[in-house]
């Protein structure tokens, strides 16, 4: 099923007389194509956790739109929507067993009990639980409990599937486990999916689509890897990779990018300070190189190296460099050169910090 | 010598093992005893949160490897003691107060013409004849006729009463604006005195009539203005069922003291049911409407299963107090609970042999155990059957 949100907006009242309203979701327009996997990604606060509730029904907008396919469902209550969700703590019923928290919408749609049993089956089959039927939540663990939300979530055939925060409760091991599993039951069933995470690496790994959002305003919309190689604004640069972009306080004079006294590239924009992000990966050392870094440390990953040093113009206390570990470098040096690599280096506006193309 | 060696220490242990738990074996005792009562209350009143008996048994291999002074034994054995030092204040009044006048009313029971000054002709089973026989010689109800009363009260009005609660609260939770006010308005009763909250419901339903005319109350009043003739519900032409010989049901004075308790065991009952119900998850109301449930499902399938604990709390403890109910029956139909102890309750029917000018003690105090026992199966019925609801 094809969503579409126009123009969504949600705000909050303030609590007393006076206060500040929070706004937030402000203008959201999203066209999400049908049987994609949906990743709403910012950090906590951002307003991606209410976009959700909103698209399940559970929040009403303050204004805008919500479409499912040609359907106006704005105003359209939860239960009559068609969607599956899963909460972030999963909110398994305690007292039933996983069983009956899968049966629970399908006895509530007042399906045959026959039907029902094998739907419920199905589903659990599809989370590979079908051995847990009998226990109660309690007895479960963090992934089993998660299987089985997204069990009870799935068990009505929903239109839409709605996940939010999924991995966050589960430990660093099941959370890669989970996401691919999450991937292969969105595959499997072709339903359009979106969830919602804070944490970059998982919605990269995993999406189709990514929606990189702040304060409640989409920042930007596309594939991840599109998305890391041609980041909208320096918020976003900032947000996606893993170790982070570095970012230096620069200027642009006679058609040279400037960090420090280097000139470190070469542009085609008018003069102007700017702040110039550099990936990890974008650094090639080079004893010639055009860029210069007090070497701190160097840090060995076994595929690669990573090289952590300062530089006086750098908005963060380290800058950091990913080089292959085949690269011999000099057994002691206070300062080390670098080329960079032109696809790695972005620059952004001193000031909006937006990215100048 | 390596051999040697370990004998030695194997010795070396064992001796500490015999030494050891002497001082230790006291302390156990204690706890043992404790957790026993502990596994057999928890049959009874349900999770009873026991001690792990790992730290026990952490406290003995710690022990058995460690050598110690005979001093610093001594010392650890009168440590160990201590605990009853902190108890002591506590058990000293219970015994007082709690264990001794029920030891003392299982003899009681048991003494024959026994009086006030403790002077009795010999023992028996004279007294629990009597009270089961009836005749008692003080022209009240029999213990059949207050036990069938007591029964019908407490049975209909508890469910009744913590079902009217529950709806109530949900309600009151389900509501933002004056949920304080109206929390304080049905919490009012409870500050009442239930002899003058009594009396209040005595004068709703009264049909007098005395030489001025006829008194008529505003429960009578009221049925009036649908053309339904007043009825005498609390005086002495109640309608009346008969059941055998000596059992009869005064139909609309037991509606009265029915009213009259599931009214004022509300409170309470709201009191709980509200902070149950305000610690449950919003999480899963959003699941359950996410998946589709009605609002009654959600009622009866989640919110009423997540507050159990509370429901069967209340039920039991409603039933155990509806057992031994008294103020309200004589707040509405005075001292002798009707003209004589029709609707009689079986505390009432204790209390009848302690007053007046010849008590008979032996007769209160076997009708007492009696009591103490229907109570005690009534709790283990109960329990078992809400035990197995709550998760």
């Amino acid at each position: 099923m094809k969503i579409s949100i126009q123009h969504l907006t949600k705000i909050f009242p303030s609590r007393n007389k006076g206060g500040k309203e929070v706004h937030a979701v402000e203008d959201m327009n999203i066209e999400i194509p049908s049987g994609k996997l949906v990743g709403l990604l910012g950090p906590s606060g951002c307003g991606k956790s209410t976009t959700l509730f909103m698209l399940s029904g559970l929040e009403s907008p303050t204004s805008g739109k919500i479409l499912f396919d040609d359907q106006d469902v704005t105003t359209l209550a939860a239960e009559k929507r068609g969607i599956g969700l899963v909460f972030q703590n999963y909110a398994l019923y305690p007292h039933m067993t996983v069983e009956q928290n899968i049966r629970f919408p399908l006895d509530n749609m007042r399906i045959k009990k026959d039907e029902g049993n094998a739907r419920a089956l199905d589903a659990a089959r599809l989370v590979q639980i079908e051995d847990l039927m009998a226990r109660k939540p309690s007895e479960l663990s963090g992934g089993q409990q998660q299987r089985v939300a997204i069990a009870r979530a799935l068990v009505k055939m929903p239109n839409v599937l709605l996940l939010d925060e999924p991995l966050s409760n589960l430990d660093a091991r099941l959370r890669l486990q989970t996401r691919e599993e999450i991937k292969r039951i969105q595959r499997e069933t072709g339903i359009t999916t979106v969830f919602v995470t804070h944490d970059q690496e998982e919605a990269m790994s995993i999406c189709d689509i990514m929606v990189v959002m702040k304060l409640g305003v989409v920042q930007q919309i596309g594939e991840p890897q599109s998305i890391y190689d041609d980041p909208a604004n320096l918020f976003v640069a900032n947000f996606l990779g893993t170790p982070p972009i570095n970012i230096f306080k620069g200027k642009i004079e006679g058609g040279k990018v400037y960090v420090g006294d280097e000139a470190i590239s070469a542009t085609e924009h008018e003069d102007q300070e700017v702040y110039v992000g550099i990936r990890p990966e974008g650094f090639i050392y080079d004893p010639d190189g055009v860029f210069t870094l007090d070497l701190d440390h160097v840090e060995v990953m076994g595929r690669d190296k990573s090289v952590v040093s300062t530089h006086q113009a750098s908005t963060k206390p380290t800058v950091r460099c990913i080089i292959d570990s085949d690269v011999k470098l000099p057994e002691k040096a206070d300062k080390l050169k670098f080329n960079i690599k032109p696809n790695k280096l972005f620059l952004f506006n001193g000031e909006t910090e937006e990215r100048i193309r | 010598m390596a051999d040697k060696n370990a004998q030695d220490v194997s010795a070396e242990v064992e001796t500490t093992e015999t030494q050891q738990p002497a001082s230790k074996q006291k302390t156990n005792a204690f706890v043992a005893f404790w957790k026993n009562l502990g596994g057999k209350v928890k049959g009874v009143f349900g999770g009873w949160s026991n001690k792990s008996p790992r730290h026990v048994e952490a406290d003995l291999v710690l022990n058995q490897q460690q050598q110690l002074s005979t001093g610093e034994k001594v010392k650890r054995a009168l440590k160990a003691q201590s605990g009853w030092l902190f108890v002591a204040p506590a058990l000293l009044l219970m015994l007082l107060f709690t264990f001794y006048p029920i030891v003392s009313a299982f003899i009681n029971a048991f003494k024959q013409d026994l009086d006030l000054t403790g002077n009795y002709s010999g023992w028996g089973f004279d007294n629990f004849v009597h009270v089961f026989k009836g005749d008692t010689g003080t022209g009240g109800a029999t213990f059949v006729q207050c036990l069938i009363n007591t029964l019908v009260f407490t049975l209909v009005s508890v469910p009744l009463s913590t079902l009217i609660a529950l709806l109530i609260s949900v309600a009151l939770n389900s509501i933002k604006a004056v949920q304080k006010a109206y929390q304080t308005i049905l919490f009012l009763p409870y500050l009442t005195n239930s002899l003058a909250m009594g009396a209040v419901f005595a004068t709703f339903f009264t049909l007098v009539n005395s030489g001025s005319g006829t008194n008529v109350g505003l429960i009578n009043q009221f049925l009036g203005l649908f053309g339904i003739p007043p009825t005498d519900w609390m005086g002495i032409g109640a309608p009346v069922w008969e059941l055998g010989d000596a059992v009869k049901i005064y139909w609309t004075k037991y509606l009265v003291v029915i009213i009259y308790e599931i009214w004022s065991g509300l409170p309470f009952k709201i009191l709980i049911l509200f902070s149950a119900l305000q610690s449950v998850n919003k999480q899963y109301y959003d699941a359950a409407r996410v998946d589709g449930a009605k609002r009654s499902t959600i009622l009866w399938k989640i919110t009423t299963p997540m507050i159990m604990p509370q429901i069967s709390y209340l039920l039991v403890t409603g039933i155990m107090g509806g057992m031994k109910q008294y103020t309200a029956v004589v707040g509405l139909f005075g001292s002798k609970m009707g003209l004589q102890f029709e609707v009689g309750t079986m505390v009432g029917y204790v209390y009848q042999y302690i007053e007046g000018g010849s008590p008979k003690y032996g007769y209160a105090y076997a009708a007492s155990l009696l009591l103490f026992a229907i109570i005690m199966v009534i709790t283990f019925i109960n329990n078992k059957i809400t035990g197995k609801r709550s998760h």
